[in-house]
C-alpha cells in the first residue's frame, strides 16, 4: 500500500520545485534571486505577494495540479492570522492532501 | 442657519476635504466646528471656524495615541492582511473608543444640528447615535477597499463584524445594525464611475473631489518654464518617509539627465546630488503645478490621484501599501494609467510605462473621461448643498 501511494503522490521536494518555478514566473526572476525561497517562506512576509500575484500563482497551481486543487477556496476560508502565517509548506501539504 | 460638527481622524488626507466643504458652509453663514484626536494648526482652519480638542477626555490616552500613530510608520513594510489588521483592529477601533467621550462632551457644548463623521472616525457617528443627532459620513477614498468579504472571505467578514459589534456593545449600543457610519447620507469625494459603483445605494452621494485649501507656497516657476520636453510630477505624499531615498534613486536611474523634466515633491536632502532635469522641493503648490504637467507618478495617495485626474493627466501608479492597490486597480480599470508595483519596480518598466503614457493617447483620453465624471459629480458646491438640504430636512422632521 505504502509503495502504491508513493508512486501516485508527488514528493514534497517535487512540489516545492514546481511551486518555486511558479513563484519565479509570477514575481520575476531578478526579485526571486534576492530571496532565499524555502518551504518555510511565508507568502505575505517573505515573498511579499500581493493579491493579484496570489491569484496568478493559484491559477498556475490549479492548471498544473488539477482542478480539484481549490487553492482560492482554501484560502478564502482562512482568517487574517492564518493568511499572515501561511507558508509554502502549508501549500505543499495541501496539494499532497488533495492528490 | 445650521451648526455642523466635523469629526476627523489624525490623518490630513481625511481632514483636507472637510476643510474645503467647511469653509463653504461658513461662507454661507453656518456655524462650523471640527473635533479630533490631536491638535490641528490654526492656519488650516477656515476663517470663522474652530477646532475643538477635548483635551481633558484625551489626556489619559496620550501614550496609547502616540503608540498607535507611531505604528502607522510600519504600514509600508506590512503585507495586505497585516495592513487590514493594523487599520481596523489597531487603529480605527481604539481611536473610536478613545474619542467617543470627548466627542460627546463637544457635542453637548456646541449643540450641532448635524454631526459629519469621517469614514474611519467612527466616534462621530457613534456619538450622533447616542445623542440622537442626525449624522452624515464623509468618505475621501473610493469605498469598499476590503471588497465583498461576506462572500469571498467569511472568516475575515466575521472578524470585522465582531470588532464593530464589540465596539458598539462597549458603548451600550445593542442594536445589530452598525452605527459607525451614517445610513442617511455618505458623501464620497470621487465619482461613482471611477470608484466602480455604477448603481450606488441612494444614500451614497459621489460628489467628486473638492478643491483643496489655498496653497501659495513659493516655487521655481522660471526653471519649470525653461523645460522643453515632457514634464512629469512625482509625489509620495506626506507619509512614507523611510522609502523615499530608494524610490528617488530608482527614478534618477530611470530619468536622470534625460529629456523629461521631473518635478519631485520631496525633501531635497534625501539625495546628495540631483540631476539637472529634476526640480525638487519639500512642500509644493501641487494644485498649481499639476496643470502644467504631462503625466504624474505617485503611489496612490488620493489627493494626488484627484489632482491628476481633475487635470486629465495619465498616471504611473506605484502602489506601496494600504489602499494604494485598490486605487491602482481602479486606475487600470479606467484605463487612465499604468501600475508598476513599488516592491517589484524595475527601472526599465518605469521607463517603458512612462513612454507609453506620454505617447499613447488612450491614457490621456481615459484620464479626461475621469476628469469629466469628477466635474459632473458637482464637487464642493454639491457637497455643501447636500449638507444644507440634509440639515434642513432633518430639522423639519424633528419639528413636525
Amino acid at each position: 500500500m505504502d509503495q502504491l501511494i508513493q508512486e501516485n503522490k508527488l514528493s514534497k521536494e517535487e512540489i516545492f520545485e514546481t511551486l518555486n518555478q511558479f513563484i519565479t514566473e509570477v514575481i520575476g526572476e531578478e526579485f526571486v534571486e534576492e530571496m532565499d525561497i524555502t518551504p518555510a517562506s511565508s507568502f505575505t512576509k517573505d515573498l511579499e505577494m500581493d493579491s493579484i500575484e496570489i491569484v496568478a500563482f493559484s491559477e498556475k497551481v490549479k492548471n498544473h495540479f488539477g482542478p480539484n486543487i481549490d487553492f482560492t477556496g482554501w484560502l478564502s476560508n482562512m482568517d487574517l492570522d492564518e493568511i499572515i502565517r501561511l507558508k509554502l509548506e502549508d501549500i505543499i501539504n495541501y496539494i499532497r492532501e488533495c492528490q | 442657519m445650521a451648526r455642523f460638527l466635523f469629526v476627523v481622524p489624525p490623518f490630513f488626507g481625511h481632514i483636507s476635504p472637510t476643510l474645503s466643504v467647511g469653509a463653504s458652509l461658513l461662507a454661507n453663514g453656518h456655524e462650523v466646528a471640527w473635533t479630533g484626536l490631536v491638535p490641528l494648526a490654526d492656519r488650516h482652519i477656515p476663517d470663522g471656524g474652530r477646532y475643538i480638542l477635548p483635551e481633558a477626555e484625551l489626556a489619559p490616552h496620550q501614550d496609547e495615541i502616540a503608540r498607535i500613530l507611531k505604528r502607522q510608520d510600519d504600514g509600508p513594510s506590512l503585507s495586505g492582511p497585516e495592513v487590514m489588521k493594523l487599520a481596523l483592529e489597531e487603529t480605527y477601533i481604539p481611536f473610536a473608543r478613545i474619542m467617543v467621550p470627548g466627542v460627546m462632551r463637544v457635542t453637548e457644548d456646541f449643540q450641532p444640528d448635524v454631526i459629519v463623521n469621517d469614514c474611519i472616525t467612527f466616534a462621530g457617528a457613534l456619538a450622533a447615535h447616542l445623542k440622537g443627532i442626525p449624522c452624515v459620513t464623509t468618505t475621501p477614498v473610493p469605498p469598499d477597499v476590503m471588497g465583498d468579504t461576506a462572500n469571498s472571505a467569511p472568516k475575515i467578514f466575521e472578524w470585522q463584524q465582531n470588532l464593530i459589534q464589540g465596539l458598539q456593545r462597549g458603548l451600550g449600543i445593542y442594536t445589530d445594525e452598525f452605527v459607525i457610519h451614517s445610513h442617511q447620507m455618505n458623501i464620497v469625494f470621487t465619482s461613482k464611475e471611477f470608484a466602480g459603483f455604477p448603481y450606488p445605494d441612494p444614500h451614497m452621494k459621489f460628489v467628486g473631489p473638492v478643491k483643496g485649501r489655498p496653497n501659495d507656497t513659493p516655487f521655481d516657476w522660471k526653471k519649470l518654464e525653461k523645460a522643453t520636453g515632457p514634464k512629469v510630477f512625482v509625489s509620495l505624499g506626506t507619509l512614507l518617509v523611510d522609502i523615499r531615498k530608494e524610490f528617488f534613486l530608482k527614478l534618477i536611474e530611470a530619468f536622470g539627465n534625460g529629456p523629461i523634466t521631473i518635478v519631485a515633491a520631496t525633501d531635497p536632502s534625501v539625495i546628495d546630488e540631483w540631476p539637472e532635469n529634476f526640480i525638487v522641493q519639500g512642500f509644493v503648490p501641487q494644485a498649481d503645478i499639476i496643470p502644467k504637467m504631462d503625466a504624474v507618478i505617485c503611489h496612490g495617495g488620493f489627493n494626488t490621484v484627484n489632482d491628476t485626474f481633475m487635470n486629465g493627466l495619465p498616471m504611473l501608479i506605484t502602489p506601496i501599501a494600504y489602499d494604494h492597490f485598490h486605487t491602482a486597480a481602479l486606475i487600470e480599470n479606467a484605463g487612465c494609467g499604468i501600475k508598476v508595483r513599488y516592491k517589484r519596480l524595475r527601472v526599465a518598466d518605469v521607463q517603458n510605462a512612462m513612454q507609453e503614457l506620454l505617447e499613447n493617447p488612450k491614457y490621456r483620453l481615459a484620464a479626461q473621461h475621469i476628469r469629466d465624471t469628477f466635474t459632473r459629480a458637482g464637487g464642493n458646491a454639491k457637497a455643501v448643498s447636500l449638507l444644507e438640504d440634509f440639515a434642513l430636512s432633518h430639522t423639519v422632521t424633528e419639528n413636525a
